[in-house]
């Protein structure tokens, strides 16, 4: 059974990418459109892993991804950070927020898909 | 007219005309900028169904030729070169994949430009406010005292438009970017 993925972006094209690369390579990718969608997606399904922007409307990355650590269900599912932001203190604050990765755009097709496999198998 | 009122003629006009003149090409600006983001999403989605549709015609046509050359004993310099082409059109679709990523980057680009401009037009719009209370008999004093609160606006709303506007997108070229795991 294909393992899923949750991808969290308010850009529709950079979600498009992001599902072509990630389905190529055998993955279920559902997709949100900010964090507040995400996390509306993560409690109807939990999800092997989930990839997601730090600036979006109604809720940003950080936000989401402290919103789903508080999740009983989200505490050990991993989760990655796609984002124009490359600072060290934005990197910070999305590891102490939970997040286990910090990937900055534009990304390769074949790095994410590595570092999906890497994470998750 | 004393020269009193002529300088508070004065500066109602330059006042007036650098709020009205500078809101107007502002307008502009901004509304081309929105009709840019618009258009680059168009384009983007335009650019990326073409591109799976492409992708999607390649992988068929590789599983023909894969089909065509089971069949019979195909020279095995073909059979390389088919599998070097594949491997070659994986990396180009990877490449645009990374490439078409331009749309995101140039739309947050473009909305923090648009809340600048939005800034600057508040910032005319505060001279225009500052204007309308000088009047032509208004003396020197009043004349400095009002400059004096437009010029307090004016740095209030600058320091509100540099606290709120934070850059997101440092990138400057479409390499792929770094990656860490923690």
């Amino acid at each position: 059974m294909a393992k899923t993925i949750l991808a969290v972006d308010d850009s529709g094209s950079l979600r498009q990418m992001v599902a072509f690369s990630l389905k190529a390579a055998g993955y279920e990718v559902i997709e949100a459109v900010d964090g507040q969608d995400g996390l509306d997606k993560a409690k109807k399904q939990t999800v092997d892993l989930v990839l997601t922007d730090q600036n979006m409307p109604r809720m940003d990355g950080l936000s989401f991804i402290k919103a789903l650590r508080g999740m009983t269900s989200y505490q050990r599912v991993p989760i990655l950070m796609l984002t124009t932001e490359s600072g060290d203190d934005m990197k910070a604050q999305g590891k102490a927020a939970g997040a286990n990765g910090w990937l900055v755009k534009p990304f390769d097709p074949q790095r994410l898909t590595e570092v999906v496999k890497k994470v998750i198998g | 007219m004393a020269s009193s009122e002529m300088m508070g003629s004065q500066v109602k006009c330059l006042l007036s005309g650098v709020s009205d003149h500078g809101d107007r090409h502002l307008a502009e600006v901004e509304t081309d900028l929105v009709q840019m983001n618009i258009l680059l999403a168009e384009a983007i989605k335009k650019l990326g169904a073409s591109f799976m549709a492409i992708h999607g015609a390649l992988c068929i046509q590789q599983e023909t030729v894969s089909q065509l050359l089971s069949g019979g004993a195909p020279a095995p310099e073909c059979v390389a070169r088919l599998e070097a082409i594949h491997g070659e059109i994986g990396q180009h679709v990877n490449a645009a994949v990374t490439g078409l990523q331009f749309q995101d980057m140039t739309s947050q680009l473009i909305g923090r430009m648009v809340t600048h401009l939005a800034g600057l037009r508040d910032m005319f719009g505060a001279l225009g406010t500052g204007s309308s209370n000088v009047l032509p008999e208004s003396d020197q004093q009043d004349i400095v005292t009002l400059l004096n609160c437009v010029n307090q606006m004016l740095a209030q709303r600058s320091v509100a438009l540099e606290g709120s506007v934070r850059k997101a997108v440092s990138q400057r070229h479409m390499e792929s970017g770094d990656i860490e795991l923690f």
